[in-house]
């Protein structure tokens, strides 16, 4: 900064006049306090006008004086000095606005803070959900791949049952594990049992012409749509039937309500 | 020095300042029995503020000045004072002439007579800004110029008056 440009420029009068803004007024003592010849400029003016102002003044009224003092005085006797703040300052209360744009300022910063807690509670509720989300469907998926594994593991026999006359469109599949013999459903299409009714699984065994059936269990009652569930082992099989029966099923099958079967 | 608050200390200032203090009073409020008060309430609350007086920031009769200066605009614009003097015009309608705002008897000493030197344009911003007391933003409002050229301006203005005060 130009100091002497600075001092030139009628700050100093104003200063001392009281006509600046607070913020030139803060400005005009911070420089006064880095520059010596400011602060004698000011000084300067300061008595010029003193001079001034005292050599052409008019004198109060006589009585004045005493009024005061006894005010003042009177005052000090009843009470002690209070630091002052009665007089209402009529130009800008700076620290006052300090004051104001503080509690401003903090109730912002509060309000922020809310406003970014909410948030990091929202995306906290959003993270747990999709944590969970992502259990599950890994929980999923690895069972996927388990059972994927398993069906097409060596010595796994697949099986496709057909749809009959009573449901041309069904069809399920048979994984059969001709090593451990354990079989493995996948309904893939049957239509939904009544309540009073369940699906079962036979093995079909034909020896010397003769149909023999043995019982593989109950399908559940709510099959998940292709889901491999496990059913009962099977030591020898030539096909694979599905039947609807009474709930928890019969010991022989209902050779009329075959739905699927494979071939033998 | 004056933190004593002695009697002696409020004889010395009294004294000393009382004239320049009153005359600032009344070049601001136009009667005396007003401006009479606005003096007891300056000088009771210089008494009381003294502890706040800081010396780095000034010589003590600036701070003195600068209270009264305020306390008399103050009262000017209190309601009390314009419902009194209700049949004059109002402060802010008026920014023509100079003189309106201060008492004949005291217009040409100290500042007052200072200002007389300058042209009428600077005399009326000294007289709005100084003496009214208003902001240079309200003073470009009521003159209808730009909060620049008020500025400068009265700056310029000031730095004039800076000559003749010597």
């Amino acid at each position: 900064m130009n100091i002497k440009e600075y001092i030139s420029s009628g700050v100093v009068e104003s200063y001392v006049l009281g006509l600046l803004t607070a913020q030139e007024r803060f400005e005009f003592e911070k420089y006064c306090e880095a520059y010596p010849e400011l602060k004698e400029a000011r000084t300067s003016f300061e008595l010029a006008i003193e001079k001034q102002a005292i050599e052409n003044s008019i004198a109060p009224p006589a009585d004045l004086k005493q009024k005061i003092a006894s005010k003042i005085f009177a005052e000090n006797k009843t009470a002690p000095v209070i630091p002052i703040e009665t007089a209402r300052p009529r130009r800008f209360n700076w620290a006052r606005l300090v004051a104001a744009a503080s509690i401003i300022l903090l109730a912002g910063a509060i309000w922020w803070n809310m406003n970014l807690k909410n948030q990091n509670d929202k995306l906290r509720g959003d993270y747990a959900a999709l944590q969970e989300n992502l259990k599950v469907s890994r929980d999923s998926m690895a069972q996927i791949i388990a059972e994927a594994n398993n069906i097409q593991k060596e010595g796994m026999k697949t099986v496709g049952l057909n749809g009959t006359a009573n449901s041309p469109r069904s069809f399920a599949t048979v994984y059969w594990d001709t090593t451990s013999h354990d079989v493995y459903l996948l309904v893939n299409n049957l239509p939904k049992p009544a309540s009073d009714e369940q699906y079962q699984l036979w093995a079909l065994l034909k020896t010397n012409n003769q149909l023999q059936t043995i019982d593989l269990g109950m399908l559940q009652l709510s099959q998940k749509p292709l889901q491999v569930y496990k059913m009962t082992n099977a030591r020898s099989a030539q096909g694979f039937a599905i039947t609807l029966e009474k709930k928890d099923g019969n010991p022989d099958p209902n050779l009329q309500k075959i739905y699927v079967m494979s071939d033998l | 020095m004056l933190n004593g608050q002695s009697n002696d200390a409020f004889n010395y200032l009294y004294d000393n300042y009382s004239g320049a203090i009153y005359t600032i009073i009344n070049q601001i409020v136009s009667d005396k029995d007003t401006a009479s008060d606005v003096m007891q309430d300056v000088f009771v609350n210089i008494w009381r503020k003294i502890n706040t007086y800081d010396a780095g920031k000034g010589r003590l009769f600036t701070w003195m000045l600068n209270i009264a200066r305020n306390a008399a605009i103050d009262k000017v614009r209190s309601k009390g004072y314009r419902d009194n003097r209700k049949n004059q015009p109002m402060m802010g309608n008026e920014t023509s002439g100079i003189a309106m705002s201060t008492n004949p008897m005291v217009t040409d000493v100290g500042l007052k007579k200072v200002l007389t030197t300058l042209n009428e344009e600077y005399r009326k911003l000294i007289d709005l800004s100084y003496f009214q007391g208003f902001t240079h933003e309200e003073i470009a409002k009521m003159m209808g110029i730009p909060l620049g050229t008020v500025k400068t301006r009265i700056r310029t203005a000031i730095i004039q008056l800076r000559k003749m005060v010597g």
